[in-house]
């Protein structure tokens, strides 16, 4: 028996207006948690960048540092290095002058060169010559100069001539 | 105003999640980009920083490797261990004979080792002893002819004495020359 003429509506738990809600709201909490994810993500990414950038810098400043010390060492090499090619040119140069100095006329025997000093040996025809064509540049090098003579047998006399620079100007003879 | 309950029940739903994406939205999202904004500032601040670094780094390794190049003889020259064989192997033919004594170690130098030679010679005039000190500059060592330098006639030849200064890194690098051979 019917007591309608309509058909009866279905029910179900999930009305429309039900459905459209949870739709709504599924959608904006897919949105704010998938933007929740991004979020979390990008900072567990930035951390992790961050502790990359870190160990990158401390790298770099450790390497840069290293080549400073290397520089550095170099640059004191260099500087040695050319002090001590310039020592030995003055040095030569310094030879050559002394040998240069003693007229043909005197022999030497023996030259001592010491680091604010000079001492010759040698033989001279006579004192004069020693006195005029050796003492005399020496004594314009050195702010001291000692001669002592002795006889030879044949008329002759050997010499030692003991030189020295004061020592607060020695460093600009060097 | 008759309200049915499903409406009641949609509305009550409605108004909780609502609440739920307020309060989530403004006690943890924007915090949470305000956060993500400061950081990505940040980061930006620090890969510049990175970069000046890396530049520096890479000028920084341009001098040096440049200084390297540029010096490359001094700086093998201060390296090399220093052998009394070599160096009169090297030297011979400046002199008639050469003994070099023992290296004894000195006080550092611009932290730098010095060592010292003490040599004996024999040459035939002045100039081969001229060419030695030319010769030394180009040697493999870094050695300074150092005073006390005596020159004594002995007939046609000339006995020189001298003591050399040898430097080198400040690592116990040098050999321990026991050797003094005679040319």
């Amino acid at each position: 028996m019917r007591y309608s003429y309509i058909k009866p509506r279905k029910k179900t738990a999930l009305s429309k207006d039900m459905q459209l809600l949870f739709t709504f709201f599924g959608v904006t909490l897919f949105m704010l948690f998938l933007t929740y994810s991004f979020l979390v993500f990008k900072d567990y990414r930035f951390d992790q960048t961050r502790a990359e950038i870190l160990q990158e810098e401390i790298d770099l400043r450790k390497n840069i540092q290293e080549m400073k010390v290397k520089i550095a060492l170099i640059e004191n090499q260099n500087i040695l290095s050319e002090r001590v090619y310039t020592k030995n040119t003055v040095l030569k140069d310094s030879i050559h002058n002394l040998f240069d100095l003693v007229p043909g006329r005197i022999t030497l025997s023996q030259a001592k060169i010491m680091e604010n000093g000079l001492v010759l040996y040698g033989v001279t025809p006579n004192k004069d010559i020693y006195n005029f064509m050796l003492q005399a540049p020496l004594r314009s090098i050195f702010h001291r100069t000692y001669s002592s003579f002795y006889p030879l047998e044949n008329g002759w006399f050997r010499f030692v001539s003991t030189n020295y620079i004061d020592e607060e100007s020695s460093d600009e003879y060097k | 105003m008759n309200i049915s309950r499903q409406n009641i029940y949609i509305l009550s739903l409605s108004v909780v999640l609502l609440s739920f994406v307020l309060i989530f939205s403004f006690a943890v999202l924007i915090p949470n980009g305000k956060e993500y904004r400061l950081k990505r500032a940040d980061l930006k601040k620090e890969y510049k920083k990175l970069k000046q670094l890396s530049d520096f780094s890479y000028e920084t390794s341009t001098i040096l490797q440049k200084l390297q190049s540029e010096h490359r003889h001094i700086i093998t020259s201060f390296d090399t261990p220093f052998t009394a064989n070599r160096f009169e192997k090297q030297h011979r033919s400046y002199f008639s004979s050469l003994k070099l004594s023992k290296l004894q170690k000195k006080e550092n130098e611009d932290n730098f080792s010095v060592y010292e030679v003490n040599t004996t010679s024999e040459i035939s005039s002045p100039k081969s002893f001229y060419n030695f000190l030319e010769a030394v500059n180009k040697s493999d060592w870094i050695v300074a002819v150092n005073f006390p330098i005596n020159f004594k006639r002995d007939g046609e030849m000339i006995n020189s004495s001298f003591t050399m200064k040898v430097y080198s890194n400040n690592k116990d690098k040098v050999k321990d020359s026991n050797t003094s051979g005679n040319l």
